[in-house]
């Protein structure tokens, strides 16, 4: 095989250029459609419109499985392009992995919007074998099986990943950087990309395993109910995954910065020891930190509390502070000229810092005796995804679209830019001082008093809708227009 | 040649274990039935299998084991003759003999599929044996059900510290099929 089988940014197409861009339109238009049920409910919570509780809890449903879903195949395709650059990949692996991804989506949407299921994306055992008769177990089975083909996509996806990591750089350590790290080993230091594909390959690849043996546990418990799983046992496993999972959306997605960055400033985005460091810590804290998910459940070790509030600080602090402060530096006196991309993207790193800060609160157990159930975790992850995760998502497809000979904001872009920014930090304060009143999350109608946080938000809401909408038609305009 | 007599010790040891199987399923399952995979592996490694017949020698060789994971087959090789010489006949030739001939045809992806299916399935199977409220095999107590269950968890662990750790140090099996899609070093510049 010759040099020129991998691809430099120097070196022409990305082979993986078409199969990305495709799933980046799948991914908008799938978030622009959550959005529409994030924003349904919003206006129902504030009784605006009235919504029967049950398709309310069909859409919340829906919205957590979709979003969570979007982000994790948009930062799967920000990751699979980038590492693309360093790595031969195969595109049929990835052809599968969405192949797999798509079915599970089917079986998803059809055990919610036929089979009625409403058991929330969390899937909670042994909610989706109580439904109180709003579903019966079937639709409980198959959105397990539709997480379950999901799963199985990611695993083969990041099979291959690790496969060729592993024998590009001397096995995953490599790759991980770790031998430049503990052995100061300086041959061969891997980009920072394949730093963040290897760390997030070996957490994520852990989680969906914990995932899975969940799912198939639920399903033989839904079909076989005499097949009992101890709750407590499957609560841990399950919010392992989803914790791992839904930061590891993030983590694949932040590749984008370090990759399109440098194409701003200049200046390469470098694997320095503080960087790997960071990604290392990352690596065994983002599994150890999911206990602050089980503060409230009285019979968990008392170490395990102590734990998810140590880990809270330090596994998000370290990368999130070199990745927040190495922007700053590199964007700092580079005479970097500000688009939508990068402007998204800028976003996306600062969204992602701000957001862990209410998760960091609502770490401490004494905190989250209080706020457990209120909207200020809504407020937290609704921070670091929506002008996190999502924000990077549209900033990395502006950028395969641009205009090489548009080097500003132009009015329009300024003008979504900045409604994204409005409407969505309005958005998320709302939630954060919803639950800072103490307004429950996840119910389908509110009290009087609570209503004017969500007409409020509603208002914020639209005008994210509105602005994603514009961010996903100039991505359909420039999909055309380079096709031409 | 002392492949030969390594295959034949191995299944002389799965002969040696046949008076035990009745009262103890981790022997049957967890020593018996490896040690005749073994047996018929070890024969397997010499074939020189035509590509063309990866596919079909690998089904051959998943079904045969499936059949084999099912409790009611355990049972039977108990209590049938035909069903006790059936395993002593298909576990090496149908399972493992076929598995190791088309094993280096196998590109590095389905491998690796492969091996986190095995992982997964003695999981689920550990799941089930563990917590099943009732008797999977009429010819084994409830207890010794949930000690083949933690037998089967516990082979997973070992398997994956077994295939995991030489990821980490760059020593992955690889053959032919994957050298046309390797990445050979120094080739790309940091970014
Ligand atoms: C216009 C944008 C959005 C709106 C209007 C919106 C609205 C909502 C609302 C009203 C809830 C239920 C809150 C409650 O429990 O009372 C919710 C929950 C949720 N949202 Fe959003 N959201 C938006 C964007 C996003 C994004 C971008 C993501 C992720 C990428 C996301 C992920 C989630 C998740 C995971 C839940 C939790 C579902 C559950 O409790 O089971 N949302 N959202």
């Amino acid at each position: 095989m010759s040099a020129t089988d991998v691809y430099s940014a120097e070196s022409g197409p990305n082979p993986q250029e078409a199969l990305v861009k495709f799933t980046m339109l799948l991914g908008g238009v799938v978030f622009l459609l959550m959005m529409v049920f994030g924003l349904i409910m919003r206006v129902a919570q504030g009784d605006l419109i009235s919504l029967d509780p049950e398709m309310f809890y069909l859409l919340l449903t829906a919205h957590g499985a979709g979003m969570v879903g979007s982000a994790a195949l948009s930062g799967a395709a920000i990751l699979w392009f980038f590492s693309a650059r360093h790595l031969n990949l195969r595109s049929s692996i990835y052809i599968a992995f969405l192949g797999l991804f798509l079915a599970g989506v089917v079986l998803i949407l059809g055990s919610i919007f036929i089979g009625g299921y409403g058991g929330a994306w969390t899937f909670l055992f042994p909610l989706p074998a109580m439904s109180g008769g709003l579903w019966e177990a079937w639709a409980g089975v198959m959105f397990c099986v539709g997480y379950l083909l999901i799963g199985v996509g990611f695993l083969l996806y990041y099979l291959e990943l690790g496969l060729k990591i592993a024998s590009r750089y001397n096995g995953l350590l490599g790759g991980l950087g770790w031998r430049y790290l503990f052995a100061n080993n300086s041959t061969d230091v891997p980009p920072p990309t394949i730093v963040a594909a290897s760390s997030v390959l070996v957490f994520n690849t852990i989680g969906i395993v914990f995932g899975a043996a969940v799912l198939a546990a639920s399903i033989v418990n839904l079909l076989l109910p005499s097949f009992e799983v101890d709750p407590l046992l499957a609560k841990n496993a399950i919010y392992f995954f989803g914790h791992v999972f839904i930061n590891a959306t993030i983590y694949m997605a932040v590749t984008a910065v370090y990759e399109i960055l440098p194409d701003y400033t200049g200046r390469p985005w470098k694997s320095t020891k503080l960087f790997i460091g960071a990604w290392a810590a990352v690596v065994i804290f983002v599994q150890a930190v999911y206990f602050h998910h089980l503060l409230q459940d009285v019979n968990m070790p008392a170490w395990t509390m102590a734990v998810g509030q140590v880990v809270s600080y330090a596994s998000g602090v370290p990368l999130i502070g070199v990745t927040v402060f190495s922007l700053a530096v590199y964007i700092k006196g580079s005479g970097l000229k500000w688009d939508l991309p990068i402007s998204l993207l800028t976003l996306g790193v600062v969204g992602w810092g701000l957001g862990s800060i209410p998760a960091m609160v609502d770490g401490m157990v004494s905190v989250n005796k209080l706020m457990h159930n209120t909207q200020w975790v809504p407020g937290h992850f609704h921070t670091y995804l929506l002008l996190g995760e999502v924000a990077m998502a549209f900033g990395f497809a502006a950028w395969l679209v641009r205009d090489k000979a548009v080097t500003t904001l132009s009015s329009l872009d300024r003008l979504v830019f900045r409604a994204y920014v409005f409407g969505g930090a309005g958005f998320v304060l709302v939630f954060l001082w919803s639950g800072a009143s103490s307004i429950p999350r996840r119910w389908a109608v509110h009290y009087e008093q609570w209503q004017l946080q969500s007409q409020l938000a509603s208002g914020f809401a639209l005008i994210v809708v509105l602005a994603t909408l514009v961010l996903v038609v100039r991505y359909v305009a420039g999909l055309a227009r380079r096709s031409q | 040649m002392i492949r030969i007599v390594m295959a034949g010790t191995a299944f002389s040891v799965a002969c040696s274990l046949q008076p035990l199987v009745g009262q103890d399923p981790v022997i049957h399952v967890l020593a018996q039935f490896p040690a005749l995979i073994l047996a018929g592996s070890l024969l397997g490694g010499r074939f020189r299998l035509p590509q063309h017949l990866t596919g079909p020698t690998l089904v051959l060789a998943l079904v045969s084991l499936a059949i084999w994971m099912l409790p009611r087959s355990l049972d039977a090789a108990l209590l049938d003759p035909v069903w006790m010489v059936a395993k002593f006949v298909t576990l090496p030739l149908c399972v493992g003999l076929p598995l190791a001939a088309a094993w280096s045809h196998v590109g590095s992806v389905l491998r690796g599929f492969l091996k986190a299916q095995a992982i997964s399935m003695l999981l689920f199977l550990g799941f089930l044996y563990t917590h099943a409220p009732m008797r999977l095999c009429n010819s084994y107590l409830v207890d010794d059900q949930q000690r083949l269950g933690l037998g089967f968890v516990y082979l997973a662990c070992a398997l994956i510290l077994w295939w995991i750790i030489p990821v980490f140090f760059g020593q992955i099996s690889s053959n032919k099929k994957d050298d046309d899609n390797d990445v050979s070093r120094h080739r790309i510049e940091l970014r």
